[in-house]
Protein backbone atom coordinates (compact mmCIF):
# COMPACT_ATOMS: atom_id res chain seq x y z
CA UNK A 1 0.00 0.00 0.00
CA UNK A 2 1.25 3.50 -0.78
CA UNK A 3 2.20 5.23 2.48
CA UNK A 4 1.47 8.79 3.56
CA UNK A 5 4.51 10.45 5.11
CA UNK A 6 5.31 13.85 6.56
CA UNK A 7 8.66 15.60 6.29
CA UNK A 8 9.60 18.54 8.51
CA UNK A 9 10.84 21.73 6.92
CA UNK A 10 14.50 21.48 5.81
CA UNK A 11 14.62 17.71 6.07
CA UNK A 12 15.98 15.53 3.29
CA UNK A 13 13.61 13.16 1.50
CA UNK A 14 16.42 11.51 -0.42
CA UNK A 15 20.05 12.20 -1.26
CA UNK A 16 21.74 12.38 -4.61
CA UNK A 17 23.44 9.02 -5.21
CA UNK A 18 20.90 7.01 -3.19
CA UNK A 19 19.51 3.95 -4.91
CA UNK A 20 15.88 3.35 -4.05
CA UNK A 21 12.67 2.07 -5.59
CA UNK A 22 10.47 4.76 -4.02
CA UNK A 23 8.38 7.17 -6.01
CA UNK A 24 6.80 10.19 -4.35
CA UNK A 25 3.84 12.41 -4.98
CA UNK A 26 3.63 15.76 -3.22
CA UNK A 27 0.29 16.25 -1.47
CA UNK A 28 0.96 19.47 0.42
CA UNK A 29 3.94 21.64 1.27
CA UNK A 30 7.02 22.60 -0.71
CA UNK A 31 9.73 20.30 -2.05
CA UNK A 32 12.79 21.28 -4.02
CA UNK A 33 15.04 19.01 -6.10
CA UNK A 34 18.59 20.35 -5.92
CA UNK A 35 21.32 19.27 -8.28
CA UNK A 36 24.13 20.66 -10.38
CA UNK A 37 23.71 21.32 -14.06
CA UNK A 38 25.55 18.60 -15.96
CA UNK A 39 26.87 21.16 -18.41
CA UNK A 40 28.00 24.08 -16.26
CA UNK A 41 28.11 22.64 -12.76
CA UNK A 42 25.83 25.50 -11.66
CA UNK A 43 23.35 24.66 -8.90
CA UNK A 44 19.84 23.92 -10.19
CA UNK A 45 16.70 24.01 -8.03
CA UNK A 46 13.44 22.59 -9.33
CA UNK A 47 10.41 23.08 -7.16
CA UNK A 48 7.81 20.35 -7.19
CA UNK A 49 4.19 21.39 -7.60
CA UNK A 50 1.47 19.93 -5.44
CA UNK A 51 0.17 16.81 -7.16
CA UNK A 52 3.43 16.24 -8.99
CA UNK A 53 5.46 13.01 -8.88
CA UNK A 54 9.16 13.00 -8.14
CA UNK A 55 11.90 10.39 -7.96
CA UNK A 56 10.27 8.56 -10.87
CA UNK A 57 13.14 8.26 -13.31
CA UNK A 58 15.78 6.91 -10.97
CA UNK A 59 13.33 4.49 -9.32
CA UNK A 60 11.97 3.11 -12.60
CA UNK A 61 15.39 3.09 -14.25
CA UNK A 62 17.06 1.61 -11.12
CA UNK A 63 19.85 4.13 -11.08
CA UNK A 64 21.17 6.48 -8.38
CA UNK A 65 19.13 9.59 -7.53
CA UNK A 66 20.34 12.55 -9.53
CA UNK A 67 19.37 15.21 -7.03
CA UNK A 68 18.79 15.93 -3.36
CA UNK A 69 15.07 16.15 -2.54
CA UNK A 70 14.55 18.67 0.27
CA UNK A 71 11.33 19.62 2.04
CA UNK A 72 11.34 23.42 2.15
CA UNK A 73 8.35 23.56 4.47
CA UNK A 74 6.48 20.87 6.38
CA UNK A 75 5.38 18.57 3.54
CA UNK A 76 3.00 15.69 3.08
CA UNK A 77 3.89 13.11 0.49
CA UNK A 78 2.60 9.70 -0.56
CA UNK A 79 5.26 7.10 -1.16
CA UNK A 80 4.89 4.34 -3.76
CA UNK A 81 7.14 1.39 -4.45
CA UNK A 82 7.75 0.69 -8.13
CA UNK A 83 5.16 -2.14 -8.26
CA UNK A 84 2.62 0.11 -6.53
CA UNK A 85 3.34 2.90 -8.96
CA UNK A 86 2.94 0.49 -11.89
CA UNK A 87 -0.41 -0.60 -10.52
CA UNK A 88 -1.53 3.01 -10.38
CA UNK A 89 -0.16 3.76 -13.84
CA UNK A 90 -1.98 0.82 -15.41
CA UNK A 91 -5.30 2.08 -14.14
CA UNK A 92 -4.55 5.69 -15.04
CA UNK A 93 -3.07 6.04 -18.50
CA UNK A 94 -3.21 9.81 -18.25
CA UNK A 95 -0.36 9.78 -15.72
CA UNK A 96 1.84 7.69 -17.96
CA UNK A 97 1.04 9.75 -21.04
CA UNK A 98 1.94 12.92 -19.19
CA UNK A 99 5.22 11.45 -18.02
CA UNK A 100 6.00 10.08 -21.46
CA UNK A 101 5.63 13.60 -22.71
CA UNK A 102 7.93 15.06 -20.07
CA UNK A 103 10.52 12.32 -20.49
CA UNK A 104 10.53 12.46 -24.25
CA UNK A 105 11.09 16.21 -24.10
CA UNK A 106 14.01 15.72 -21.72
CA UNK A 107 15.40 13.03 -23.94
CA UNK A 108 15.10 15.17 -27.02
CA UNK A 109 16.92 18.04 -25.33
CA UNK A 110 19.68 15.72 -24.16
CA UNK A 111 20.02 14.30 -27.64
CA UNK A 112 20.46 17.72 -29.13
CA UNK A 113 23.08 18.56 -26.53
CA UNK A 114 25.00 15.34 -27.06
CA UNK A 115 24.94 15.80 -30.81
CA UNK A 116 26.24 19.32 -30.41
CA UNK A 117 29.22 18.03 -28.47
CA UNK A 118 30.19 15.22 -30.77
CA UNK A 119 33.24 15.92 -32.86
CA UNK A 120 32.49 16.75 -36.47
CA UNK A 121 34.22 13.58 -37.57
CA UNK A 122 31.69 11.53 -35.60
CA UNK A 123 28.80 12.88 -37.60
CA UNK A 124 28.25 11.30 -40.96
CA UNK A 125 26.03 12.91 -43.55
CA UNK A 126 22.99 10.58 -43.50
CA UNK A 127 22.83 10.45 -47.27
CA UNK A 128 26.40 9.21 -47.60
CA UNK A 129 25.95 7.03 -44.52
CA UNK A 130 22.99 5.20 -46.04
CA UNK A 131 24.84 4.68 -49.30
CA UNK A 132 27.84 3.27 -47.43
CA UNK A 133 25.66 0.74 -45.61
CA UNK A 134 24.75 -0.61 -49.04
CA UNK A 135 28.39 -0.72 -50.02
CA UNK A 136 29.33 -2.50 -46.81
CA UNK A 137 26.80 -5.28 -47.37
CA UNK A 138 27.72 -5.56 -51.01
CA UNK A 139 31.34 -6.03 -50.01
CA UNK A 140 30.27 -8.73 -47.56
CA UNK A 141 28.15 -10.36 -50.31
CA UNK A 142 25.00 -9.94 -48.26
CA UNK A 143 23.13 -8.99 -51.40
CA UNK A 144 19.66 -8.85 -49.90
CA UNK A 145 20.74 -6.37 -47.25
CA UNK A 146 22.73 -4.35 -49.78
CA UNK A 147 19.67 -4.21 -52.01
CA UNK A 148 17.58 -2.96 -49.11
CA UNK A 149 20.01 -0.13 -48.36
CA UNK A 150 20.40 0.93 -52.01
CA UNK A 151 16.64 0.89 -52.52
CA UNK A 152 16.12 2.99 -49.43
CA UNK A 153 18.78 5.35 -50.69
CA UNK A 154 16.95 5.72 -54.00
CA UNK A 155 13.64 6.24 -52.21
CA UNK A 156 14.91 9.00 -49.96
CA UNK A 157 17.46 10.58 -52.28
CA UNK A 158 16.04 10.04 -55.76
CA UNK A 159 18.30 12.75 -57.08
CA UNK A 160 21.09 12.38 -54.54
CA UNK A 161 24.80 12.52 -55.27
CA UNK A 162 25.10 8.74 -55.46
CA UNK A 163 21.81 7.86 -57.07
CA UNK A 164 23.33 6.61 -60.32
CA UNK A 165 25.76 4.40 -58.50
CA UNK A 166 23.08 3.22 -56.09
CA UNK A 167 20.93 2.29 -59.04
CA UNK A 168 23.73 0.38 -60.71
CA UNK A 169 24.70 -1.42 -57.50
CA UNK A 170 21.07 -2.30 -56.77
CA UNK A 171 20.75 -4.01 -60.15
CA UNK A 172 24.10 -5.67 -59.68
CA UNK A 173 23.34 -7.14 -56.26
CA UNK A 174 19.99 -8.38 -57.48
CA UNK A 175 21.72 -10.16 -60.31
CA UNK A 176 24.45 -11.57 -58.03
CA UNK A 177 21.82 -12.82 -55.61
CA UNK A 178 19.99 -14.79 -58.29
CA UNK A 179 23.10 -15.87 -60.16
CA UNK A 180 25.39 -16.86 -57.28
CA UNK A 181 23.28 -16.75 -54.13
CA UNK A 182 23.87 -14.74 -50.99
CA UNK A 183 27.45 -14.90 -49.75
CA UNK A 184 28.64 -16.64 -52.93
CA UNK A 185 29.37 -14.15 -55.70
CA UNK A 186 31.66 -11.15 -56.14
CA UNK A 187 31.77 -8.21 -53.75
CA UNK A 188 32.06 -4.51 -54.45
CA UNK A 189 34.31 -3.47 -57.34
CA UNK A 190 36.99 -1.25 -55.79
CA UNK A 191 36.85 1.36 -58.54
CA UNK A 192 33.16 1.98 -57.97
CA UNK A 193 32.95 3.01 -54.36
CA UNK A 194 31.09 6.12 -53.30
CA UNK A 195 34.33 8.02 -52.78
CA UNK A 196 35.43 7.35 -56.34
CA UNK A 197 32.06 8.37 -57.70
CA UNK A 198 31.89 11.54 -55.66
CA UNK A 199 35.30 12.57 -56.89
CA UNK A 200 34.54 11.96 -60.54
CA UNK A 201 30.88 12.92 -60.94
CA UNK A 202 30.36 15.94 -58.70
CA UNK A 203 26.87 16.18 -60.10
CA UNK A 204 25.38 17.66 -57.00
CA UNK A 205 27.40 20.73 -56.32
CA UNK A 206 29.42 21.52 -53.25
CA UNK A 207 31.39 18.31 -53.09
CA UNK A 208 34.23 19.36 -55.37
CA UNK A 209 36.89 21.87 -54.65
CA UNK A 210 36.36 25.13 -56.46
CA UNK A 211 39.29 24.92 -58.84
CA UNK A 212 38.10 21.74 -60.54
CA UNK A 213 34.55 22.84 -61.21
CA UNK A 214 34.26 23.44 -64.94
CA UNK A 215 32.64 26.60 -66.23
CA UNK A 216 28.89 26.06 -66.34
CA UNK A 217 27.38 26.09 -69.80
CA UNK A 218 24.56 28.43 -68.97
CA UNK A 219 22.75 28.55 -72.30
CA UNK A 220 21.83 24.90 -72.84
CA UNK A 221 20.97 24.32 -69.17
CA UNK A 222 18.65 27.28 -69.06
CA UNK A 223 16.97 25.93 -72.16
CA UNK A 224 16.60 22.47 -70.66
CA UNK A 225 15.20 24.04 -67.55
CA UNK A 226 12.60 26.07 -69.37
CA UNK A 227 11.59 23.07 -71.48
CA UNK A 228 10.93 21.23 -68.26
CA UNK A 229 8.99 24.17 -66.84
CA UNK A 230 6.89 24.21 -69.97
CA UNK A 231 6.12 20.47 -69.66
CA UNK A 232 5.06 21.19 -66.11
CA UNK A 233 2.80 24.05 -67.09
CA UNK A 234 1.15 21.83 -69.70
CA UNK A 235 0.34 19.35 -66.96
CA UNK A 236 2.87 16.71 -68.12
CA UNK A 237 4.19 16.27 -64.60
CA UNK A 238 5.87 12.91 -65.08
CA UNK A 239 7.67 14.14 -68.17
CA UNK A 240 8.64 17.39 -66.46
CA UNK A 241 10.00 15.45 -63.51
CA UNK A 242 12.16 13.36 -65.83
CA UNK A 243 13.55 16.51 -67.43
CA UNK A 244 14.27 18.15 -64.09
CA UNK A 245 16.01 14.99 -62.91
CA UNK A 246 18.24 15.06 -65.98
CA UNK A 247 19.30 18.57 -65.08
CA UNK A 248 20.03 17.55 -61.49
CA UNK A 249 22.06 14.57 -62.71
CA UNK A 250 24.06 16.20 -65.40
CA UNK A 251 24.32 19.88 -64.70
CA UNK A 252 27.20 21.54 -62.90
CA UNK A 253 25.24 24.71 -62.36
CA UNK A 254 24.23 24.80 -58.75
CA UNK A 255 21.54 27.40 -59.26
CA UNK A 256 19.70 25.29 -61.83
CA UNK A 257 20.27 22.11 -59.84
CA UNK A 258 18.63 23.58 -56.75
CA UNK A 259 15.82 25.08 -58.80
CA UNK A 260 15.23 21.77 -60.54
CA UNK A 261 15.23 19.90 -57.25
CA UNK A 262 12.57 22.29 -56.03
CA UNK A 263 10.54 21.64 -59.19
CA UNK A 264 10.86 17.87 -58.74
CA UNK A 265 9.07 18.35 -55.42
CA UNK A 266 6.30 20.29 -57.15
CA UNK A 267 5.99 17.49 -59.73
CA UNK A 268 5.65 14.88 -56.98
CA UNK A 269 2.98 17.04 -55.37
CA UNK A 270 1.10 17.44 -58.64
CA UNK A 271 1.34 13.70 -59.23
CA UNK A 272 -0.31 13.34 -55.80
CA UNK A 273 2.67 11.38 -54.52
CA UNK A 274 2.46 13.15 -51.18
CA UNK A 275 4.73 10.83 -49.19
CA UNK A 276 7.47 11.13 -51.76
CA UNK A 277 6.88 14.85 -51.94
CA UNK A 278 7.27 15.19 -48.17
CA UNK A 279 10.50 13.20 -48.19
CA UNK A 280 11.83 15.14 -51.11
CA UNK A 281 11.16 18.58 -49.68
CA UNK A 282 12.25 17.56 -46.18
CA UNK A 283 15.61 16.45 -47.55
CA UNK A 284 15.87 19.53 -49.73
CA UNK A 285 15.10 21.95 -46.93
CA UNK A 286 17.65 20.24 -44.70
CA UNK A 287 20.27 20.36 -47.38
CA UNK A 288 19.69 23.89 -48.59
CA UNK A 289 18.25 25.75 -45.61
CA UNK A 290 18.94 29.03 -47.35
CA UNK A 291 17.47 28.23 -50.72
CA UNK A 292 15.44 31.02 -52.30
CA UNK A 293 12.16 29.09 -52.49
CA UNK A 294 12.23 27.90 -48.91
CA UNK A 295 8.84 29.42 -48.00
CA UNK A 296 7.22 27.75 -50.98
CA UNK A 297 8.85 24.44 -50.09
CA UNK A 298 7.40 24.70 -46.58
CA UNK A 299 4.02 25.41 -48.14
CA UNK A 300 4.19 22.24 -50.26
CA UNK A 301 5.19 20.30 -47.16
CA UNK A 302 2.15 21.68 -45.36
CA UNK A 303 -0.12 20.87 -48.31
CA UNK A 304 1.25 17.34 -48.62
CA UNK A 305 0.74 16.65 -44.94
CA UNK A 306 -2.76 18.11 -45.16
CA UNK A 307 -3.66 15.91 -48.14
CA UNK A 308 -2.26 12.82 -46.49
CA UNK A 309 -4.43 13.48 -43.45
CA UNK A 310 -1.78 14.70 -40.99
CA UNK A 311 -3.41 18.01 -40.12
CA UNK A 312 -1.26 18.59 -37.05
CA UNK A 313 1.90 18.70 -39.06
CA UNK A 314 0.26 20.62 -41.85
CA UNK A 315 -0.76 23.31 -39.38
CA UNK A 316 2.77 23.22 -37.95
CA UNK A 317 4.25 24.04 -41.34
CA UNK A 318 1.67 26.72 -42.11
CA UNK A 319 2.34 28.44 -38.80
CA UNK A 320 6.05 28.22 -39.42
CA UNK A 321 5.66 30.04 -42.72
CA UNK A 322 3.63 32.80 -41.09
CA UNK A 323 6.27 33.22 -38.41
CA UNK A 324 8.99 33.86 -40.99
CA UNK A 325 9.90 37.30 -42.18
CA UNK A 326 9.85 38.36 -45.81
CA UNK A 327 7.11 35.94 -46.88
CA UNK A 328 5.25 37.18 -49.94
CA UNK A 329 1.73 38.48 -49.43
CA UNK A 330 0.38 36.00 -51.97
CA UNK A 331 1.82 33.06 -50.08
CA UNK A 332 0.60 34.41 -46.75
CA UNK A 333 -2.92 34.57 -48.22
CA UNK A 334 -2.69 30.99 -49.46
CA UNK A 335 -1.46 29.82 -46.07
CA UNK A 336 -4.17 31.70 -44.21
CA UNK A 337 -6.82 30.26 -46.51
CA UNK A 338 -5.47 26.77 -45.93
CA UNK A 339 -5.49 27.27 -42.16
CA UNK A 340 -9.04 28.65 -42.21
CA UNK A 341 -10.40 25.81 -44.29
CA UNK A 342 -8.76 23.26 -41.98
CA UNK A 343 -10.12 24.86 -38.87
CA UNK A 344 -13.53 25.14 -40.47
CA UNK A 345 -13.54 21.46 -41.37
CA UNK B 1 2.89 -8.49 -17.41
CA UNK B 2 0.55 -10.22 -19.82
CA UNK B 3 -0.20 -8.10 -22.84
CA UNK B 4 -3.43 -8.48 -24.68
CA UNK B 5 -2.75 -7.06 -28.08
CA UNK B 6 -5.43 -8.71 -30.18
CA UNK B 7 -6.91 -5.30 -30.86
CA UNK B 8 -3.64 -4.23 -32.42
CA UNK B 9 -3.45 -7.00 -34.99
CA UNK B 10 -3.87 -4.42 -37.72
CA UNK B 11 -0.53 -2.87 -36.79
CA UNK B 12 1.26 -6.21 -37.15
CA UNK B 13 4.11 -6.55 -39.64
CA UNK B 14 5.97 -9.72 -40.59
CA UNK B 15 9.58 -10.16 -41.63
CA UNK B 16 11.58 -13.17 -42.76
CA UNK B 17 14.76 -14.30 -41.12
CA UNK B 18 17.65 -12.15 -42.34
CA UNK B 19 15.40 -9.25 -43.35
CA UNK B 20 16.38 -5.72 -42.47
CA UNK B 21 13.63 -3.91 -40.56
CA UNK B 22 15.50 -0.65 -40.87
CA UNK B 23 19.08 0.34 -41.43
CA UNK B 24 21.33 3.00 -40.01
CA UNK B 25 20.91 6.50 -41.51
CA UNK B 26 17.49 5.64 -42.92
CA UNK B 27 14.98 8.31 -41.86
CA UNK B 28 12.80 6.75 -39.18
CA UNK B 29 9.13 7.34 -38.53
CA UNK B 30 8.06 4.11 -36.85
CA UNK B 31 8.95 2.05 -33.81
CA UNK B 32 8.33 -1.61 -33.09
CA UNK B 33 7.20 -3.96 -30.37
CA UNK B 34 8.44 -7.50 -30.98
CA UNK B 35 5.78 -10.20 -30.71
CA UNK B 36 7.72 -13.16 -32.06
CA UNK B 37 11.32 -13.81 -33.07
CA UNK B 38 14.59 -12.10 -32.20
CA UNK B 39 15.93 -8.86 -33.61
CA UNK B 40 19.61 -8.02 -33.79
CA UNK B 41 20.60 -4.39 -33.37
CA UNK B 42 23.90 -3.71 -35.08
CA UNK B 43 26.10 -0.88 -36.24
CA UNK B 44 28.64 -0.88 -39.02
CA UNK B 45 31.92 0.53 -37.82
CA UNK B 46 34.57 0.70 -40.48
CA UNK B 47 34.86 -2.78 -41.86
CA UNK B 48 32.95 -4.71 -39.25
CA UNK B 49 29.36 -5.02 -38.22
CA UNK B 50 29.08 -4.84 -34.45
CA UNK B 51 26.14 -6.36 -32.59
CA UNK B 52 24.92 -3.88 -30.01
CA UNK B 53 22.03 -5.89 -28.68
CA UNK B 54 19.76 -8.84 -29.33
CA UNK B 55 16.11 -8.16 -28.55
CA UNK B 56 13.36 -10.63 -27.70
CA UNK B 57 9.57 -10.69 -27.81
CA UNK B 58 8.09 -8.01 -25.59
CA UNK B 59 10.90 -5.58 -26.26
CA UNK B 60 10.60 -2.25 -28.03
CA UNK B 61 13.06 -0.79 -30.53
CA UNK B 62 13.31 2.20 -32.82
CA UNK B 63 11.52 4.32 -30.20
CA UNK B 64 13.60 7.41 -30.92
CA UNK B 65 11.50 7.83 -34.03
CA UNK B 66 8.58 9.09 -31.96
CA UNK B 67 10.69 11.92 -30.68
CA UNK B 68 12.12 13.19 -33.89
CA UNK B 69 12.41 12.04 -37.43
CA UNK B 70 16.15 11.69 -37.12
CA UNK B 71 18.06 9.08 -39.11
CA UNK B 72 18.23 5.65 -37.45
CA UNK B 73 21.33 5.18 -35.35
CA UNK B 74 21.64 1.42 -35.92
CA UNK B 75 20.46 -1.48 -38.07
CA UNK B 76 17.62 -3.77 -36.98
CA UNK B 77 17.89 -7.22 -38.54
CA UNK B 78 15.73 -10.32 -38.02
CA UNK B 79 17.50 -13.34 -36.54
CA UNK B 80 14.29 -15.38 -36.87
CA UNK B 81 11.01 -14.89 -38.66
CA UNK B 82 9.76 -11.82 -36.82
CA UNK B 83 6.30 -10.54 -36.06
CA UNK B 84 6.17 -7.04 -34.66
CA UNK B 85 3.65 -4.29 -34.08
CA UNK B 86 4.58 -1.17 -35.98
CA UNK B 87 3.69 2.22 -34.54
CA UNK B 88 4.21 5.75 -35.67
CA UNK B 89 3.39 9.16 -34.33
CA UNK B 90 -0.10 9.01 -35.79
CA UNK B 91 -1.22 5.82 -34.08
CA UNK B 92 1.03 6.13 -31.05
CA UNK B 93 -1.48 7.96 -28.85
CA UNK B 94 -4.30 5.55 -29.61
CA UNK B 95 -2.06 2.63 -28.85
CA UNK B 96 -0.79 4.05 -25.59
CA UNK B 97 -4.23 5.01 -24.34
CA UNK B 98 -5.55 1.54 -25.04
CA UNK B 99 -2.50 -0.20 -23.67
CA UNK B 100 -1.05 1.23 -20.50
CA UNK B 101 1.33 -1.74 -20.25
CA UNK B 102 3.09 -0.69 -23.40
CA UNK B 103 3.09 2.94 -22.32
CA UNK B 104 4.70 1.90 -19.05
CA UNK B 105 7.26 -0.18 -20.87
CA UNK B 106 8.10 2.77 -23.06
CA UNK B 107 8.33 5.01 -20.01
CA UNK B 108 10.89 2.66 -18.46
CA UNK B 109 12.83 2.55 -21.68
CA UNK B 110 12.92 6.35 -21.72
CA UNK B 111 14.23 6.51 -18.16
CA UNK B 112 17.05 4.25 -19.22
CA UNK B 113 17.77 6.28 -22.36
CA UNK B 114 17.76 9.51 -20.39
CA UNK B 115 20.28 8.04 -18.00
CA UNK B 116 22.49 6.78 -20.83
CA UNK B 117 22.37 10.11 -22.64
CA UNK B 118 23.11 12.07 -19.48
CA UNK B 119 26.03 9.82 -18.79
CA UNK B 120 27.30 10.22 -22.32
CA UNK B 121 26.89 13.95 -22.05
CA UNK B 122 28.97 14.00 -18.86
CA UNK B 123 31.76 12.16 -20.64
CA UNK B 124 31.69 14.55 -23.56
CA UNK B 125 31.77 17.67 -21.38
CA UNK B 126 35.09 16.68 -19.83
CA UNK B 127 37.78 18.78 -21.43
CA UNK B 128 40.70 16.46 -20.82
CA UNK B 129 40.86 13.62 -23.37
CA UNK B 130 42.44 11.23 -20.86
CA UNK B 131 39.62 11.94 -18.43
CA UNK B 132 37.06 11.25 -21.18
CA UNK B 133 38.56 7.85 -21.86
CA UNK B 134 38.77 7.03 -18.15
CA UNK B 135 35.15 8.09 -17.71
CA UNK B 136 34.04 5.74 -20.51
CA UNK B 137 35.43 2.89 -18.39
CA UNK B 138 33.52 4.18 -15.37
CA UNK B 139 30.34 4.29 -17.44
CA UNK B 140 30.88 0.74 -18.70
CA UNK B 141 31.52 -0.37 -15.12
CA UNK B 142 28.30 1.28 -13.89
CA UNK B 143 26.26 -0.33 -16.63
CA UNK B 144 27.42 -3.84 -15.78
CA UNK B 145 24.50 -5.40 -13.96
CA UNK B 146 24.78 -7.82 -11.10
CA UNK B 147 26.98 -7.65 -8.04
CA UNK B 148 30.18 -5.65 -8.31
CA UNK B 149 33.31 -7.79 -8.61
CA UNK B 150 35.67 -7.88 -5.63
CA UNK B 151 38.68 -5.59 -5.61
CA UNK B 152 39.32 -2.73 -7.98
CA UNK B 153 40.45 -4.51 -11.16
CA UNK B 154 37.89 -4.59 -14.00
CA UNK B 155 37.81 -6.40 -17.33
CA UNK B 156 36.00 -4.83 -20.29
CA UNK B 157 35.35 -6.68 -23.54
CA UNK B 158 35.77 -3.66 -25.73
CA UNK B 159 38.13 -2.10 -28.24
CA UNK B 160 39.94 1.23 -28.60
CA UNK B 161 37.53 2.08 -31.43
CA UNK B 162 34.48 1.58 -29.21
CA UNK B 163 36.02 3.58 -26.40
CA UNK B 164 36.69 6.38 -28.89
CA UNK B 165 33.09 6.25 -30.09
CA UNK B 166 31.78 6.80 -26.57
CA UNK B 167 34.34 9.48 -25.78
CA UNK B 168 33.59 11.34 -29.01
CA UNK B 169 37.17 11.08 -30.22
CA UNK B 170 38.69 9.35 -33.23
CA UNK B 171 39.90 5.73 -32.94
CA UNK B 172 43.47 6.97 -33.44
CA UNK B 173 43.31 9.42 -30.55
CA UNK B 174 41.63 6.77 -28.45
CA UNK B 175 44.42 4.31 -29.19
CA UNK B 176 47.04 6.95 -28.28
CA UNK B 177 45.47 7.67 -24.93
CA UNK B 178 45.02 3.98 -24.17
CA UNK B 179 48.67 3.32 -25.05
CA UNK B 180 49.73 6.04 -22.64
CA UNK B 181 47.56 4.50 -19.93
CA UNK B 182 49.20 1.18 -20.67
CA UNK B 183 52.69 2.66 -20.39
CA UNK B 184 51.64 4.08 -17.02
CA UNK B 185 50.49 0.54 -16.09
CA UNK B 186 46.98 1.76 -15.40
CA UNK B 187 45.50 -0.61 -18.00
CA UNK B 188 46.43 -3.66 -20.06
CA UNK B 189 45.26 -3.91 -23.66
CA UNK B 190 44.52 -7.30 -25.23
CA UNK B 191 42.99 -8.07 -28.61
CA UNK B 192 39.56 -8.82 -27.19
CA UNK B 193 39.56 -6.93 -23.90
CA UNK B 194 40.99 -4.11 -21.84
CA UNK B 195 41.84 -4.58 -18.16
CA UNK B 196 41.62 -1.56 -15.89
CA UNK B 197 43.94 -2.16 -12.95
CA UNK B 198 42.22 0.17 -10.49
CA UNK B 199 38.77 1.47 -11.32
CA UNK B 200 38.68 3.61 -8.15
CA UNK B 201 41.81 5.43 -9.22
CA UNK B 202 40.06 6.25 -12.53
CA UNK B 203 37.06 7.53 -10.59
CA UNK B 204 39.25 9.87 -8.54
CA UNK B 205 41.03 11.02 -11.67
CA UNK B 206 37.78 11.81 -13.50
CA UNK B 207 36.33 13.58 -10.48
CA UNK B 208 39.33 15.83 -10.23
CA UNK B 209 38.83 16.86 -13.86
CA UNK B 210 35.09 17.50 -13.69
CA UNK B 211 33.85 21.09 -13.57
CA UNK B 212 32.46 21.89 -10.17
CA UNK B 213 30.63 24.91 -8.99
CA UNK B 214 32.04 26.56 -5.85
CA UNK B 215 29.03 25.73 -3.78
CA UNK B 216 28.06 22.09 -3.50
Amino acid sequence: MPKAMTYKANSVIYFQGDISDRIYILKAGRVSLNSNDIETGEPVRDSIQTGEFFGVKSALGKYPREENAIALSDSHVVVFTVPEFEQLALSNTRIVMKMLNVFSNQLRRLHTKVRGLLAEGEQVDPELGLFRIGEYYMKKKEYDKALYAFQKYLTYYPSGAYHQLANKHAQQVEQYASQYGIGQGPGLPASETGEAAAASSGANGGRRSADEVPKPELGPIAKQYYNAVSSFSQGNYAEAMKQFKTIVDTSEDREYVVKSMFEIGRCLYSLERYDACIRHFTALVQRYPKMPDLDEALYYLGQSYERSGDSDRAIGFYKKILSRSGVSEALKRKVNNALRSMQGA
Amino acid sequence: MELNLDAFERFAVHFNKGNIIFCEYEPGDAFYLIQAGRVQISKIMGDIEKTIDILHPGEIFGEMAILEEAPRSANAICLDPVKALEFNRANFEILMRGNPQIALKLLKLFTKRIYDQRRRFMILTLEDTHAKVADVFLMLDESQSGPKPEGSERVFYTTPGDIGHWAGISPEVSRDVLNQFQTQRRIEIYTDRIVVKNINEFARFVNSRRKKSDES
